[in-house]
């Protein structure tokens, strides 16, 4: 069972911890697939923090796949998908690149660039489809 | 629905006003924080929402009802810690805990005892005999039994040492996670303000200043820095919150209107604490400014 | 409600039980005593027979003379009353003290039914001890009252309704100090104060002229048996058309003289008699219960509108 720590002075929100923190367990093997991640009320009673940053990361978590929350039941981890292939790693790596040139050609710069792409990596995926 | 609907609420004391056309609303289900000075009417603005003060001018809506008009229905609804968490100390906890029964329709005795034992404290100790984070515990757990829609807290944490402080944080967020409670704390301790809440209201000089998610306050605001320079071209665009100058440089924390494209600035995130005191020292138009001054 | 306000002022209710009690023990023996004595001495075929001595006048004398110490320190028992009435205000005003009020105004009641509950046991229990107080010292002093009468001041401030009312008076002036000054100590000091001057006040001036006294002539010889168990406000020798006599005085600074006494033919007296007894309690009672009532009710209101 995963236990979770905040750092409050890190500068990352929490709810950004708990799912970096998920992710990392399952990294490591602390949490295999069809383990169940604490209640929010456990989580709410070790850490102090408001319930809703705890739903809001296990709802992150369940749009990445990374684990899948049952109502009534519980959040459970996910048989994780295989890693990528090299081949899809170097075609998505030459795509960027393309995008970067285009970007600074039109005078943003790497702020700028990260700023826009993070903006659409955390647009919910329904918006992503359409 | 809004938990809490102010409409250019004020309170008046003599000639001073405590609390001046105070328009904001607390969406139901959060837990919202009330930060501001000493002074600034966080008090003012609790009492009224429980009806322990009328309005001077302007009106309150707590639950869709009036705190005056709506005593009766409202009161079992709306649950209140006050600054100094006032027991009467001569009860003991069970006698505490009976006086709740006894002036309360909704009264949940199971959850009100389930916490006293949680606590560790024996049911016939005398109230004025703890100590005060226990005491402030025994008030929560007095308003949280009520079962209330609403619970107000005024400074709850303010005289407690850490330890006690977390504990009834711990308590307040077990209570939310529950559902069904949208909870108000005003305090000045904003690192717990910012585990605990997900909403905020800054109340500077008797008046709001800045209400809305925390998330979207932070993920809205922005420290620039850059060379010396004069402020205009991103004010136009950006909320200037605070601009301080030195020699060589200018520092602005502005509200971004989106994300700021001008690339002479270096853009740094900036954390809650920052945004809160610059709004504490932020004098919003020229009136309030001529008016603190003359 | 009922038992929140019962419970904050339990231990004003214990002690001003405690006080009678205190008091019930000290009499209750000394009482029964003094009513066997009573009895034994055959001293019911007595009254109203002293008036020549003899054998009455003596026992009568015998008896008043050993019970009187008793009687003389029941003087400051017209102080109880005052005491339990601001003991009994002593919650109301300790919980605006310390703010109490506002964790009680805080859960499902309104302020009304706050501040109706509070008074309402406060006058409740007050009417009680002060009603138990006058039954206890109207039957201690039952043998004298046969003798002496119960007009003399002192003994009419325990009897009859009016220590109700002083009861009450005292409540009232403690709730209305009090809600207007919200600290205990001073505040019931103050009240206490103010339930001696006026007491002091109505005692010494205003009850005798609550009821029109009468006014009776007699001759020196005659007996004056219809002062019997009155109230005498001034005796006074007059001549027999009943107008004052004065005293002829020697002219200042002429050195010794002789002064002629005049020959007193008659008296004359201005009483209120025993069968005034409930008109002057009812009077008196109404004064302090009207005042009680306005006291309470300003504490009432002055509480409920302020905030």
């Amino acid at each position: 069972m995963i236990e979770f720590h905040l750092e409050s002075r890190s500068g990352v929100p929490t709810y950004l911890q708990l799912v970096q923190q998920v992710r990392q367990a399952v990294r490591l093997g602390i949490l295999s697939p069809g383990d169940q991640l604490p209640t929010v009320k456990e989580v709410v009673s070790s850490l102090a923090i408001n319930p809703n940053t705890v739903l809001r990361a296990y709802r992150e978590l369940d749009l990445e796949g990374v684990v899948d929350g049952r109502r009534g039941v519980g959040t459970f981890v996910r048989e994780q998908p295989p890693p990528l292939s090299a081949d899809a790693v170097k075609r998505l790596r030459a795509e960027l690149t393309r995008w970067a040139a285009e970007a600074r050609a039109a005078g943003l710069d790497a702020d700028a660039m990260a700023a826009l792409f993070g903006d659409v990596v955390r647009t919910p995926a329904a918006r992503r489809v359409a | 629905m809004n938990a809490l609907e102010l409409d250019g609420l004020g309170k008046r004391y003599g000639s001073k006003w405590a609390l001046r056309d105070c328009t904001l609303e607390v969406p139901a289900g959060t837990v919202t924080a009330l930060v501001g000075p000493n002074g600034a009417g966080k008090t003012t603005l609790l009492q009224l929402a429980v009806g322990l003060t009328r309005p001077s001018a302007g009106s309150v809506g707590v639950l869709g009802l009036s705190p005056q008009r709506d005593a009766r229905e409202l009161l079992p609804r709306v649950g209140f810690v006050a600054q100094e968490h006032p027991l009467h100390r001569g009860f003991t906890i069970a006698e505490m805990l009976r006086l709740g029964r006894e002036l309360n329709p909704r009264w949940d005795d199971a959850l009100a005892r389930e916490r006293i034992e949680r606590l560790e404290l024996a049911r016939g100790q005398r109230v004025g005999k703890l100590s005060g984070g226990q005491q402030a515990q025994v008030a929560l757990t007095l308003a949280l039994a009520k079962r209330p829609e609403l619970l107000l807290l005024d400074e709850p944490v303010a005289s407690l040492d850490p330890l006690a402080r977390r504990e009834f944080l711990t308590m307040l967020m077990e209570a939310v996670s529950e559902g069904g409670i949208t909870v108000v704390l005003s305090s000045h301790i904003l690192a717990d303000l910012e585990r605990v809440c997900d909403h905020l209201v800054i109340l500077s000089h008797a008046q709001t200043q800045l209400a809305g998610p925390i998330d979207d306050v932070v993920a809205s605001h922005r420290v620039l820095t850059a060379p010396r320079t004069d402020p205009a071209t991103v004010a136009r665009v950006h909320q200037v919150i605070r601009e301080s100058h030195t020699e060589r440089q200018t520092t602005l924390l502005v509200r971004a209107n989106g994300h700021v494209y001008d690339a002479c600035w270096e853009i740094h995130p900036v954390d809650l604490e920052e945004i809160v005191l610059a709004y504490l020292g932020y004098a919003p138009a020229p009136l309030l400014r001529e008016a603190v001054a003359g | 409600m009922i038992w929140v306000g019962w419970r904050q002022q339990r231990t004003e209710t214990l002690l001003a039980a405690a006080l009678l009690a205190a008091l019930a023990a000290l009499l209750i023996p000394t009482g029964l005593n003094m009513a066997s004595a009573y009895d034994h001495g055959g001293l019911a075929s007595c009254v109203g027979h002293t008036d020549g001595g003899g054998a009455c006048g003596a026992a009568v004398d015998a008896f008043v003379q050993r019970f009187r110490k008793l009687g003389d320190l029941l003087d400051w028992v017209t102080l109880v009353p005052g005491i339990i009435g601001i003991l009994l205000a002593a919650p109301f005003v300790v919980a605006l003290e310390q703010r109490t009020h506002r964790l009680d105004w805080t859960q499902s009641i309104t302020r009304r039914r706050w501040v109706a509950g509070k008074l309402g046991l406060a006058i409740v229990t007050a009417l009680v001890a002060a009603v138990a107080l006058t039954l206890l010292i109207t039957w201690w002093r039952a043998p004298f009252v046969r003798f002496q009468g119960r007009m003399d001041n002192s003994i009419y401030d325990d009897e009859g309704t009016v220590v109700a009312a002083y009861a009450l008076f005292a409540l009232g002036l403690g709730l209305a100090v009090g809600a207007a000054w919200r600290r205990t100590v001073p505040a019931l000091f103050v009240a206490f104060a103010g339930y001696f001057a006026a007491r002091l006040f109505v005692d010494t001036w205003l009850r005798q002229r609550l009821v029109s006294p009468l006014t009776t002539t007699w001759q020196t010889k005659a007996g004056g048996h219809v002062l019997d168990r009155a109230w005498v406000l001034s005796v006074n020798p007059v001549d027999a058309q009943g107008h004052p006599l004065h005293l002829a005085e020697c002219p200042a600074g002429a050195g010794p003289c002789e002064v002629k006494a005049p020959a007193v033919s008659h008296f004359q007296a201005v009483y209120h008699p025993a069968s005034h007894f409930w008109a002057l309690q009812a009077r008196e009672t109404a004064l302090f219960g009207i005042v009680a009532i306005t006291l309470i009710a300003f504490a009432a209101v002055w509480t409920l509108r302020r905030d």
